[in-house]
């Protein structure tokens, strides 16, 4: 005997076939308005895992450009800060030269005194340079100003405090993973700390204010002018490392974009819908959803009754 | 022996009444074609006893047919497929209750979305990135505490919602297997079937709806678990789930009862079907209770990574331990770690030493694990509703079958009904015939020439 075909065979048939092609549609829709291949991880537990690693990755490297970004914002308020105390420095190596000629009179050189003291305090106000409310010349001691830059014109007699109030302790950026760099140059690196000490901006400016008041030709015309220079020569290598810094910076960043852009189309292969396909998916399941309506409606309507009289 | 005038009266008599009772089943059939668990039913008729009639070719007596009986009202059915249906039916209900209870599982892991863990982690990880920037910044510490606040948050929520899965489970189970449970309540009306079954089959009848409405039962009891049915010795039926016996027929009475304690239902090994898959879904080392387990040492590998790194202030930045509601719970080691608190480096206010190790740590273990999780989850979702799948179409094919042999098909028995119609006219007009020739034999016969 040939397999009976029952009505209610029929309708279930037909039911569960219209259930699947509608559950498929209900797939493609949800890839379509969510533009995402996967919407749940069962869809393709691979491809979730490995797009959970890939987001990851991603929040890891734009981590990174933020680090860079920041540590570039910082980079640059210390070049800026140090080509102003260069400029100042370049200054008063023309008064001491100015103050070195015999010929002059003391009241020049008096005046020429008051503007090194006006440089001195323009220089620690350069040194206090703050960026994001941070000293960056501080080291560690990013809340704490590296420099008293108040002068005392009431008593000159009392000695201004020149010392260096942060540490020498280094600003580390990640710029990378595993890849620290230091972002910061220290206050007492190119300011210096107490007076007198050797190798020290401040104490070659206090000895040049000093000289001139003293009508110290000699001692201008040759220490004072080498020592000057010597801290000119220590700015500019100090800016060099800054800059080296910040081209390295730029390098990373780029690098940075690079991987950024690679890792986003990685993520994009993994997760994002086919829209081509997807849309051709959609059409091939609406015809077939059509027709099987149709075909359903015709095989459950059609009955021998309707041929019997 | 000499055969009667009107035994053609008779035999048309016996071909109407057999028609008509064979067309009574026909509407009983076209009633009940939409009747769940309905077998079709058809009237076996017979040709009734003959009449031996001597005839003059030889010794032997000739028999002449004397019409039609009904001898029974089959129903149409094949137990074997029964049998095969409700194994199936057990395995569809095992992989209904999994898949349904996985899917929710997937739906409380959020991912991939940015209301998912992943995407805390990524946060987290990105707050301590921003500390390492500025640590001194109080909207940079703010925002640590605050994402960390929110990892923890849904660590613990998943792993609650987890918990809430598999206690919805272990209710589903007492509300079936409970006493006064569906099961319970199957049982006492396949008792009560069986028992209206004995009686009729004691009087000598063959209860055909009776026994529809047993195997449906039947049917209804085999998604639960492993159904077995044995004969018992006094001719009813014994019926034991996964193992239990829930229906026994006394071995002399033959009346059926529940067993008196049989409810709450409990089990020496899985029964299979909804029951089993549900004592799997609520056991802590079931699907379920192994998420919780990993998702748990995820918490404690993170908890533990960045406190071996913040640890080093004196103080830990997470607590992980079980919670007030008994789950094992991660937090942020408040009010020791706060916004004002909280620090990037033991060397003053802007050393950023400990944040830079800690935003180092992304993309480590407690984050492999939580991917690990994922991708298994997903997997095991992705397999329970494949096998679902699966069982689904088998025990549709084989519900077809079933359908094949004892469903109605109405095509059939409108063509039933032409024939039986027919068939009917047929014998009358055979009775109108012989009527006629009793006519002549009575009313003609002996007039000549009047």
């Amino acid at each position: 005997m040939s397999t009976r075909i029952t009505n209610n065979m029929l309708s279930r048939s037909v039911l569960s076939d219209l259930n699947d092609i509608s559950a498929k549609q209900a797939q493609t829709r949800r890839q379509m308005s969510s533009g995402k291949a996967i919407t749940k991880p069962s869809d393709d537990p691979f491809a979730a895992g490995r797009a959970i690693s890939l987001r990851s990755e991603l929040a890891g490297i734009k981590q990174h450009e933020r680090n860079v970004n920041e540590a570039q914002g910082w980079m640059t308020v210390t070049t800026t800060a140090l080509s102003q105390i260069t400029d100042m420095a370049q200054t008063a190596r023309q008064l001491v030269v100015q103050g070195s000629t015999d010929t002059l009179p003391q009241e020049s050189r008096n005046a020429l005194a008051d503007q090194v003291d006006q440089l001195i305090a323009g220089m620690k106000q350069e040194a206090n340079a703050t960026y994001d409310g941070r000293y960056v010349l501080g080291g560690n001691r990013t809340n704490v100003r590296p420099y008293d830059s108040t002068e005392n014109k009431t008593d000159p007699s009392v000695p201004t405090n020149d010392a260096y109030a942060g540490d020498s302790a280094n600003q580390l950026r990640e710029i990378g993973p595993k890849v620290t760099m230091v972002v910061n140059v220290h206050g007492d690196e190119v300011l210096g700390g107490a007076p007198g000490a050797t190798g020290n901006m401040l104490g070659v400016m206090r000895d040049i204010a000093t000289h001139l008041r003293a009508g110290d030709t000699a001692k201008l015309g040759s220490d004072d002018l080498n020592a000057i220079q010597g801290q000119i020569d220590n700015l500019l290598s100090v800016q060099a490392r800054v800059g080296a810094g910040m081209n390295r910076l730029d390098t990373a960043s780029s690098r940075l974009q690079e991987i950024e852009e690679s890792t986003m189309s990685m993520l994009s292969n993994t997760e994002d819908a086919d829209m081509a396909e997807t849309l051709v998916n959609f059409s091939t399941q609406q015809a077939v959803y059509q027709s099987a309506l149709n075909a359903g409606a015709r095989i459950v309507q059609s009955s021998l009754l309707d041929f019997l009289r | 022996m000499s055969i009667s005038t009107f035994t053609g009266i008779q035999t048309s008599l016996r071909g109407l009444l057999a028609q008509q009772r064979a067309l009574d089943v026909t509407s009983h059939n076209i009633a009940n074609a939409s009747t769940v668990g309905y077998t079709r039913q058809e009237a076996t008729l017979a040709a009734s006893a003959p009449l031996p009639v001597y005839t003059s070719g030889g010794a032997t007596a000739g028999a002449l047919g004397t019409g039609v009986d009904v001898q029974a009202y089959r129903r149409v059915r094949d137990q074997f497929l029964d049998l095969q249906y409700r194994g199936q039916n057990m395995t569809l209900g095992d992989q209904t209750a999994r898949s349904d209870a996985l899917s929710q599982v997937e739906l409380s892991f959020n991912e991939p979305g940015d209301n998912g863990i992943a995407n805390a982690l990524e946060k987290f990880w990105d707050a301590w990135g921003d500390v390492t920037n500025g640590p001194e910044g109080a909207a940079a510490r703010q925002t640590l505490v605050d994402d960390a606040r929110d990892v923890t948050q849904r660590i613990n929520d998943l792993q609650a919602s987890l918990a809430a899965t598999r206690q919805r489970a272990a209710d589903e189970y007492t509300q079936i297997a409970g006493a006064g449970g569906e099961i319970s309540r199957t049982a006492g009306e396949l008792a009560s079937t069986l028992n209206a079954i004995r009686s009729a089959e004691m009087t000598g009848s063959q209860p055909n709806d009776l026994y529809d409405r047993r195997d449906l039962l039947l049917d209804q009891l085999s998604t639960m678990g492993q159904v077995s049915v044995t004969q018992s010795p006094a001719g009813s039926i014994d019926i034991s789930l996964g193992g239990v016996q829930i229906v026994d027929a006394d071995d002399t009475t033959g009346i059926a009862t529940v067993p008196a304690g049989t409810f709450p239902l409990s089990f020496a090994s899985s029964p299979g079907g909804k029951l089993g898959a549900l004592i799997d879904l609520q056991s802590a080392t079931g699907p379920i209770g192994s998420y919780q387990t990993e998702l748990a040492a995820m918490a404690q590998s993170l908890s533990d990574s960045v406190n071996g790194i913040y640890g080093a202030t004196g103080t830990n930045f997470f607590a992980f331990g079980v919670g007030t509601s008994g789950l094992p719970e991660i937090n942020l080691n408040e009010p020791a770690v706060s916004s004002t608190t909280v620090v990037g480096g033991l060397g003053g206010q802007s050393d950023n030493a400990l944040a830079l190790q800690i935003s180092n740590l992304r993309g480590g273990d407690a984050d492999k694990r939580y991917q690990q999780l994922v991708t298994r989850m997903g997997n095991e979702v992705a397999q329970a509703s494949r096998s679902q799948a699966t069982a689904q179409v088998l025990t549709d094919n084989l519900s077809d079958r079933r359908e094949s042999v004892s469903g109605v098909s109405l095509d059939e028995e409108m063509t039933n009904i032409i024939r039986f119609q027919r068939a009917y006219q047929a014998s009358a007009r055979a009775m109108s015939t012989t009527d006629e020739m009793l006519d002549t034999l009575i009313n003609r016969a002996g007039r000549v020439g009047l």
